[in-house]
């Protein structure tokens, strides 16, 4: 029971830090390799405001979550809309040197050093009980419940809304979206405010749950396999490839030997790789464009 | 004739110029090199420790220096990269004015620094990360270290405090992390309570980025254990701990208490965390730990309590440094190194002293620290216990 709770949890965490591979990806193509870098950033940004607005935390939260939709779009303005019309690889280029840029610049303004925001919140973690002697932490609770409003919504989000149906659109004819009078920066512009969202609030709970320190940025890149086992393009396939690289991860924790746990989720992307390139719910030309 | 004489002159200034160490003048300070984690993955430790020996020679500076010159630290970020660490104490090793490398970083930086030390003859210090084997008897010649821990030493420690307070009764569970050194010292630990009669029902490896600890706590948990022990980062003592107390785990944990840990224990306020080091609290509030806060205040972004391991290693080079006549060369300043003896004024439990074949220390102390409800603050459970390292 407490394995299947353990499960659950970490499918969550790895379904909402996928989630913001998959829109950037899904609409533009290109791989996001600084989400990692941006999902601590939306950490230290609660941090930070936890640290100002003293005595209202759920003002410090919102406003981090804020802040972190906002970083999204600044990002594409300035730097990612320049390489609108380049190729792809190039954009992924750029996203890695703003992750290396990134990374300096968090160490330098707030040290590497294992921070706590919940404590600076005042909030407390405490197990809550599920039955059967299992149980959960607060957070990992408030993660799953998160994860699960996200994705509805990003799915009625994309089937109902006038910009949901642009997304599509530009994500699947470019080219013909903008014919059609869609402005595309503002799409990917979108596209980027919604990852660096969920990356964000991601890191956040991440944070409030274990502390916030400069390995999150590798916690960012195990969820890649997820995102890629599932289909690069899907959302769906993104809680799928979730599920399947958490369960491979506790199982091995569980059976076989923790140390393996690492490796495992990037196992489980080679054997995908090697059977269905494009991913359990992508879509198979989209991956030969790439 | 003249004219000669004159070229003559010309050239043997202009070979002079180019000869090595050519442009480097003689300083009138001690030089000293500092190849330093302050971006990389070892930044929350070896990032305090730059800060620390920075203040603490400015403070040295400042009340005249040693011998009545300045002590100047040329310091380089080497992010814990093996290559960078090595191209930096290269080019210490190159300015024949830098008689001290001090390395503070993973310990995977520390061969290539090893080897442009002894390839220039000039002696390294490590401080703030763990020891590497090289200074322990019989020691290299050229290489010192100030850092608090020594993984089989602080097992061997902790694994016989087990033993003691659980009157050999302990079931007790390991935890190492996927770094050598840190299995090496656990597998160690286990070896010790072994001999104890203590049963060890687990040892799990966990590799430090992991989003989630409670699969490797609800693992853990199930072997009804009621003692751990956990030696390595910090980041994966402190969250397996939180992760089984979140599971309802009630038992003790025994870890290492780095730098932070004070700060630590502070946060959780749980008795059945207790920390072993060599380090003293800043809680014991002794003239020290006063001094090198009011030192360190407003001149760090880190916490102030995280200065002993960098206070110390300055300590330890201003003791050399005073046996060191001017002018400064690297053979004095190892020869000063080979027979010190270094008062931490009670920031450790014994004082380190460094002979021709120890460079690590000829004794150590370790100190058991839990949270006191009654005093609201950490408090020595054991006091120093002496061990003496052969």
């Amino acid at each position: 029971m407490q394995v299947l709770a353990n499960l659950v949890v970490l499918t969550a965490i790895y379904a909402l830090i996928s989630c913001g591979y998959v829109l950037i990806y899904r609409v533009s193509r290109v791989l996001n390799l600084a989400h990692g870098e941006l999902m601590m950033l939306g950490a230290y940004l609660l941090f930070t405001l936890a640290s100002l607005f003293k005595g209202g935390p759920e003002l410090a939260f919102a406003g981090a979550v804020g802040l972190s939709l906002l970083v999204g779009f600044v990002l594409y303005v300035v730097l990612m809309r320049k390489m609108t019309g380049e190729l792809v690889i190039a954009a992924v280029l750029v996203t890695i040197a703003l992750g290396i840029l990134l990374r300096g610049l968090m160490v330098l303004i707030w040290t590497a050093r294992d921070l706590h925001p919940i404590s600076v919140l005042g909030w407390k973690n405490p197990p809550v009980p599920l039955g059967g002697g299992t149980s959960i932490s607060s957070v990992a609770l408030a993660t799953i419940l998160v994860a699960v409003v996200l994705y509805l919504a990003l799915m009625l989000f994309f089937r109902y809304t006038r910009w949901g149906l642009q997304m599509r659109a530009v994500g699947e004819r470019p080219l013909l979206a903008a014919q059609r009078g869609i402005k595309l920066h503002a799409v990917y512009a979108l596209a980027w405010a919604l990852s660096t969202f969920s990356g964000g609030l991601a890191g956040m709970l991440l944070a409030l749950d274990s502390g916030l320190g400069s390995t999150m940025v590798i916690v960012g890149l195990k969820a890649f396999p997820a995102a890629l086992v599932g289909g690069l393009d899907s959302l769906l396939g993104a809680v799928v490839g979730s599920f399947i690289v958490a369960a491979a991860e506790i199982l091995a924790i569980h059976f076989i030997d923790p140390l393996i746990s690492d490796v495992v989720p990037f196992v489980v992307l080679i054997a995908m790789l090697l059977v269905r390139p494009w991913g359990l719910f992508g879509t198979k030309e989209e991956i030969e464009r790439v | 004739m003249k004219a000669t004489h004159k070229h003559l002159m010309a050239g043997a200034a202009a070979l002079a110029l180019l000869a090595p160490g050519a442009g480097q003048a003689a300083p009138d300070a001690y030089m000293i090199g500092l190849s330093v984690d302050i971006t990389g993955p070892s930044a929350p430790d070896s990032g305090p420790t730059a800060d620390a020996l920075r203040i603490y020679f400015d403070r040295v500076n400042a009340q005249g220096g040693i011998n009545g010159k300045p002590v100047k630290i040329e310091v380089r970020d080497n992010q814990s990269q093996p290559a960078r660490a090595g191209a930096d104490a290269k080019s210490f090793a190159s300015d024949e004015n830098v008689i001290l490398i001090i390395n503070s970083a993973l310990s995977s930086t520390y061969e290539p620094v090893m080897t442009e030390g002894r390839r220039a003859g000039v002696p390294v210090l490590f401080a703030g990360g763990v020891c590497p084997k090289e200074v322990f008897p019989p020691a290299d010649p050229l290489m010192f270290c100030t850092s608090s821990y020594a993984a089989e030493k602080d097992t061997e420690f902790a694994a016989n405090y087990i033993h003691e307070a659980s009157g050999g009764k302990a079931i007790l569970g390991t935890i190492s992390t996927a770094i050598p050194l840190s299995r090496a010292g656990i597998e160690h630990g286990i070896s010790v309570a072994e001999k104890k009669g203590i049963k060890v029902v687990a040892h799990e490896t966990i590799p430090p980025p992991t989003p989630n600890y409670a699969p490797f706590a609800t693992k853990l948990k199930e072997t009804k254990m009621d003692w751990g022990l956990t030696w390595g980062p910090w980041i994966v003592q402190i969250r397996i701990f939180e992760a089984l107390r979140q599971l309802g785990w009630d038992g003790k944990l025994m870890a290492y208490g780095h730098l932070i840990s004070e700060d630590e224990m502070l946060r959780l306020k749980d008795p059945g965390l207790l920390l072993f080091r060599t380090s003293s609290m800043f809680s014991d509030g002794q003239p020290i730990h006063k001094e090198v806060m009011a030192a360190a205040e407003g001149k760090t972004k880190f916490p102030t309590t995280y200065m002993s391991e960098g206070w110390v290693a300055g300590q330890a080079i201003e003791a050399a440094l005073k046996k060191v006549a001017w002018p400064p060369t690297r053979a004095k300043m190892q020869e000063a190194m080979n027979d010190v003896t270094i008062d931490t004024k009670g920031l450790r439990g014994q004082p380190i002293v460094w002979t021709k074949t120890n460079h690590f220390r000829t004794e150590s102390a370790y100190r058991v620290y839990a949270w006191s409800k009654d005093d609201n603050k950490p408090k020595a459970i054991k006091d120093w216990v002496k061990v003496e390292i052969k």
